[in-house]
C-alpha cells in the first residue's frame, strides 16, 4: 500500500500547476499510489482558509481513495465550528496547519491541537510550500523551523504530529527528538540530496518517515524515486505506506 | 445595449438608504449649500434616496485628526446639522464623538440627539472599541434607542493605533448586548472579520469602503443572515454606484437586496428618523 | 505496487548522462577519506537511478566563492584523479575563476588541451557580464568545449557575483560561437527561460532546485527539444529526484532520451568518447 500523506489540489498563484483533483490522482496512480491525502492549495493565500475546505469535501467525496485534509487556522474566530464540520466527514483523518501563511506562532494553536486529540485526528504542520529563493518577490513567506513543530509535538504528547515538507538536513538534525517523541513524524516530500532518505534510514529513522509527494507542485516521479531508488524493499515499504497505516486511524 | 439602457439596468430595484456618507466639508467646497448640492446630485444619479451623514471634522482625512477635541466634534456636528437643514428628507445626521472624553461625549450626544434629533452615533479611530471610554457612549445609545456606527478594519499594512479590529467590535457588542452596533467596512474587515462577529446578533455590517470584491456580500449574508448587512458607500471616499454594485451584483436572494438597501437600516434607525420599511 | 516493481518502473529506458555533478569532497553530507571512496559512493548512487556517465567538477573542497588560482588548480587536480579512477564514468570539467582571466586561460590549456578535460565550469566569482569571462570563452571556442555557467534568480537576493539568466544571455551573445550551458533550470525559473530563449548557443541544464512540475515542458516549448540537458547537481540533489524533471513529464520519449543523453553528447568534444544513442 502506498499512502501519500502530503498532496494538494487547486491553483498556485506563482506557478502554473495542473491541480484539479482528477489530474492529481491520475499522476499519482501512475506510480501505484493507493491513498492520497489532499489539502486545498488556495487556502494558503485566503484570509479565511476554511473557505476552501467545503469544496474539497465535495470533490474528494466522489473518490474513495482521496482523503481530504482540511486546513484549520486557530486565528479564525470560528475554527471550532470548522473542526466540528471536519469531524462530520468520514474520510478526514488528519488536518493541516499552515502557520507561515496565516501567520501565527504555533503556541496559538494549542487549544485547537488539544481539540484534535479529542477527535482522534492527526495533524500535519507544513514548514514550507515553496523554496524561499523561488517565491514571488512580493509574496515572500519564511519557513517554519522544523524544530518548532517538534516543540509542538512535545507540548501535545497525545497528538500525532507530522512535520510537513522538511529538508533532509532538518530531519537529520531532529533525529534524537524524533526518536524520543513517539508522536512525532516527518514526511519526506521535500527531502533532496545524494542518498537523502538512505542517510535518514541509516540514522535509524525508518519508522518515523512518511511518504508525501507535494503534488501537484512537485513531480510525482521524483517523489517515488526519492524513496525507492536507494532503499531496501522493506525500508521503502515502511516509508511508502506501512508507517502511515500504523500511525493514522484509517 | 445603449447607454440609457445600461443606466436603467444599473439602477437599484428599490430606493436605497446609504448608512455611511461623509459631507465633502469646507476643505473641498465653499459652502454647505454646495456640499449638499453635489452629494444630492450624485445620490440622484445612483438611485440613493436617503443618507446617514457625519463629518469627522473639517480638518480630518485619511488618518488625519484621529483624536479630535470635543470642540472639534461639536464643530463637525454643527456642520452635519446644517447639511440636514439643506435637505431634511434626505440627510439623516449622526453625532460624532470621541471616547477619549466619555462624559463630554455623552453631553454632546444629548445635545445632538435629544436636542436636535440626530439619529445615531459615529465612532472612528480615537480609541479601539475595547476601550472603556466607549461604555458610557454605548449606554447612552441604548437609552436613546439609536445605532452606533463603529469604524473597523483589518489592515495587512497595520491598523492605526486607535483603529478597531473586527474582534474589538465583537468585544464591544458583547459588553453592550442591547446596543445596536453597525460595524463599518465589510470589505476592509474581510473574510476573517465576518467570522469574528457571527455570534454577535447586535452587530450589523455596513458595505461601505474597500474595493468591490466579488463574493463579500454573499459571504456576509451566508454567515450573518440577510438582516445583518446594510448598504453603505463611505462617499466621497468611494463611489455610490460602485458600492451599490457590491449588493446588486451579489448572488443573493432578491428579498435580501431590498433589506440590505433599505429595510435593515430602517429597522436600526429611531422612529424620529421617519424611515419606514418598504 | 511493491517497491521492487516501482524501482523497475522508475528506471529510465535509456542511460542518463548527468551534465552537472560535484565530488562528495566538495558538497557531500558526509566527508570522504579519498577520491576512491568519493568515486565509489557517487557511482553507486548514480547507477541506482540509471545515471551512467557524469560531467564532474570540483569547486574546491572548501568551496570559496572567489577561489584563488591555486585553489582552482587543486580542485581540478582532484577532479582529474577521480576521472583517472573511473575514466568510463567521469567526464571532467575545468573549474576557473574569471577574476584571473590569463591564469584561467593557462589552466584551461593545462586541463583541456593537456589532460583532456571536456568542458569548463564557471560559478559565482563574477557575473557572466564581466569581461573577465571573455578570454575563457575564447578558449572554449578554440577547443570546442562547452562552458557550464551557474545562474539563478533568487527572490532572497543573488550573491554579488552570482549570474542572472539575463547575464548568461549577454555572455552567449558576446560569444555566439561558444556552447554555453546555463545551469539550474528551476532556479532560473519561468522568467529565466524567457531570458535565454533567443540565444541558440545557450542550453539549459535541469540541475538543482526542487522538482517543480511543468518547468521542463516549458523549457522545451521555449527553447526546443535539443537545448535542454539533464543535470542533477549531485550530491546537493538526488539523482532520481532530478531525473524526475525529465522522466516525470509529458514530453515524448525521443525528447526525454535526448535530454538524458544526446543533447549533452552533442555538446561534448570528440575525445569525450560519448556517442549519441
Amino acid at each position: 500500500m502506498i499512502i501519500d500523506l502530503n498532496a494538494f489540489t487547486g491553483h498556485w498563484p506563482s506557478h502554473p500547476v495542473t491541480g484539479d483533483l482528477n489530474s492529481v490522482r491520475a499522476s499519482l496512480h501512475e506510480y501505484g499510489v493507493d491513498r492520497i491525502c489532499v489539502s486545498p492549495l488556495e487556502a494558503a493565500w485566503c484570509r479565511n482558509p476554511h473557505r476552501f475546505n467545503e469544496a474539497l469535501y465535495r470533490t474528494a467525496g466522489t473518490f474513495p481513495d482521496v482523503y481530504p485534509v482540511p486546513v484549520l487556522d486557530p486565528t479564525v474566530a470560528t475554527w471550532k465550528k470548522e473542526l466540528e464540520r471536519a469531524t462530520r466527514e468520514l474520510r478526514v483523518k488528519l488536518v493541516r496547519l499552515l502557520p507561515a501563511y496565516s501567520p501565527y506562532a504555533l503556541e496559538a494553536a494549542d487549544e485547537l491541537l488539544e481539540a484534535l486529540v479529542a477527535e482522534n485526528l492527526a495533524v500535519i504542520i507544513q514548514t514550507r510550500l515553496e523554496d524561499p529563493r523561488r517565491q514571488h518577490q512580493l509574496a515572500q513567506v519564511p519557513d517554519i523551523p522544523a524544530a518548532e513543530i517538534a516543540n509542538t509535538a512535545e507540548r501535545h504528547p497525545a497528538l500525532t504530529v507530522i512535520i510537513g515538507g522538511a529538508r533532509t538536513g532538518e530531519i537529520r538534525g531532529l533525529k534524537d527528538r524524533l526518536l524520543a517523541s513517539p508522536n512525532l513524524y516527518a514526511d519526506v516530500s521535500q527531502c533532496d540530496g545524494l542518498d537523502a532518505i538512505k542517510v535518514l534510514v541509516e540514522e535509524g529513522l525508518t519508522e518515523k518517515l512518511l511518504f508525501g509527494s507535494h503534488a501537484p507542485l512537485f513531480i510525482p516521479y521524483s517523489a517515488l524515486s526519492r524513496v525507492v531508488t536507494d532503499l531496501a524493499d522493506e525500508d521503502a515499504a515502511a516509508i511508502l505506506g506501512d508507517n502511515a497505516e500504523r500511525i493514522i486511524t484509517w | 445595449m445603449t447607454l440609457t439602457e445600461l443606466r436603467e439596468k444599473l439602477r437599484p430595484p428599490c430606493p436605497a438608504l446609504d448608512i455611511h456618507v461623509h459631507p465633502l466639508g469646507p476643505k473641498r467646497v465653499d459652502s454647505v449649500d454646495e456640499d449638499a448640492r453635489q452629494i444630492l446630485a450624485a445620490a440622484d444619479r445612483a438611485g440613493v434616496e436617503k443618507m446617514c451623514i457625519f463629518l469627522l471634522h473639517p480638518a480630518s482625512g485619511e488618518g488625519q485628526l484621529p483624536e479630535p477635541t470635543m470642540d472639534q466634534c461639536r464643530e463637525a456636528n454643527d456642520y452635519n446639522l446644517q447639511m440636514r437643514e439643506r435637505s431634511p428628507d434626505r440627510f439623516i445626521p449622526f453625532c460624532y464623538v470621541n471616547p477619549m472624553y466619555p462624559q463630554e461625549s455623552v453631553a454632546e450626544i444629548d445635545r445632538c440627539v435629544e436636542g436636535e434629533q440626530m439619529c445615531g452615533i459615529k465612532l472612528w479611530i480615537a480609541r479601539r472599541a475595547t476601550d472603556p471610554g466607549l461604555d458610557p457612549i454605548l449606554q447612552r445609545s441604548v437609552e436613546l434607542g439609536i445605532p452606533v456606527l463603529q469604524h473597523a478594519w483589518d489592515k495587512t499594512t497595520g491598523n492605526l493605533s486607535g483603529e478597531p479590529f473586527p474582534q474589538d467590535v465583537a468585544h464591544l457588542a458583547k459588553r453592550h448586548p442591547e446596543a445596536k452596533i453597525i460595524m463599518a467596512h465589510l470589505n476592509g474587515c474581510g473574510l476573517r472579520g465576518v467570522e469574528h462577529v457571527i455570534d454577535c446578533p447586535n452587530i450589523t455590517v455596513d458595505t461601505g469602503g474597500g474595493d468591490p470584491e466579488a463574493g463579500m456580500v454573499d459571504t456576509a449574508v451566508n454567515a450573518l443572515g440577510g438582516k445583518r448587512v446594510v448598504f453603505a458607500s463611505d462617499l466621497p471616499v468611494r463611489l455610490l454606484g460602485q458600492c451599490l454594485g457590491k449588493t446588486l451584483g451579489a448572488n443573493i436572494p432578491e428579498q435580501f437586496v431590498r433589506d440590505i438597501l433599505w429595510n435593515n437600516a430602517a429597522r436600526l434607525l429611531p422612529e424620529w428618523a421617519g424611515v419606514k420599511p418598504i | 505496487m511493491k517497491p521492487a516493481e516501482l524501482k523497475e518502473k522508475l528506471k529510465p529506458a535509456w542511460p542518463a548522462l548527468d551534465v552537472h555533478v560535484h565530488p562528495l569532497d566538495c558538497f557531500g553530507l558526509t566527508k570522504v577519506s579519498s577520491a576512491r571512496e568519493d568515486a565509489n559512493l557517487l557511482i553507486e548512487s548514480a547507477r541506482r537511478s540509471g545515471v551512467e556517465k557524469m560531467c564532474l567538477f570540483s569547486l574546491h573542497t572548501t568551496c570559496p566563492r572567489e577561489p584563488t588560482v591555486a585553489e582552482c588548480i587543486e580542485a581540478n587536480d582532484y577532479t582529474l584523479t577521480m576521472r583517472d579512477l573511473e575514466p568510463d564514468v567521469f567526464l571532467p570539467f575545468c573549474y576557473v575563476n574569471p577574476m584571473y582571466p590569463d591564469e584561467s586561460a593557462a589552466e584551461i590549456d593545462r586541463c583541456v588541451q593537456g589532460a583532456k578535460m571536456v568542458g569548463i565550469k564557471l560559478w559565482v566569482a563574477r557575473r557572466a557580464t564581466d569581461p573577465g569571462l571573455d578570454p575563457i570563452l575564447e578558449k572554449a571556442v578554440e577547443y570546442n568545449v562547452p562552458v557550464l555557467q551557474h545562474a539563478w534568480i533568487k527572490t532572497t537576493g543573488n550573491l554579488v557575483g552570482e549570474s542572472f539568466p539575463a547575464d548568461v544571455a549577454d555572455l552567449a551573445q558576446r560569444h555566439p560561437k561558444a556552447k554555453i550551458i546555463m545551469a539550474h533550470m528551476n532556479g532560473c525559473g519561468l522568467r529565466g527561460i524567457e531570458d535565454v530563449a533567443h540565444c541558440p548557443n545557450l542550453y539549459l541544464d535541469t540541475s538543482g532546485g526542487d522538482p517543480d512540475s511543468g518547468i521542463t515542458e516549458t523549457a522545451v516549448a521555449a527553447l526546443g527539444p535539443n537545448r535542454v540537458v539533464y543535470g542533477s547537481d549531485a550530491p546537493i540533489r538526488h539523482f532520481g529526484v532530478q531525473l524526475g524533471k525529465t522522466l516525470g513529464t509529458t514530453l515524448p520519449d525521443n525528447v526525454k532520451r535526448d535530454i538524458l543523453w544526446n543533447n549533452t553528447a552533442r555538446l561534448l568534444p570528440e575525445w569525450a568518447g560519448v556517442d549519441t544513442i
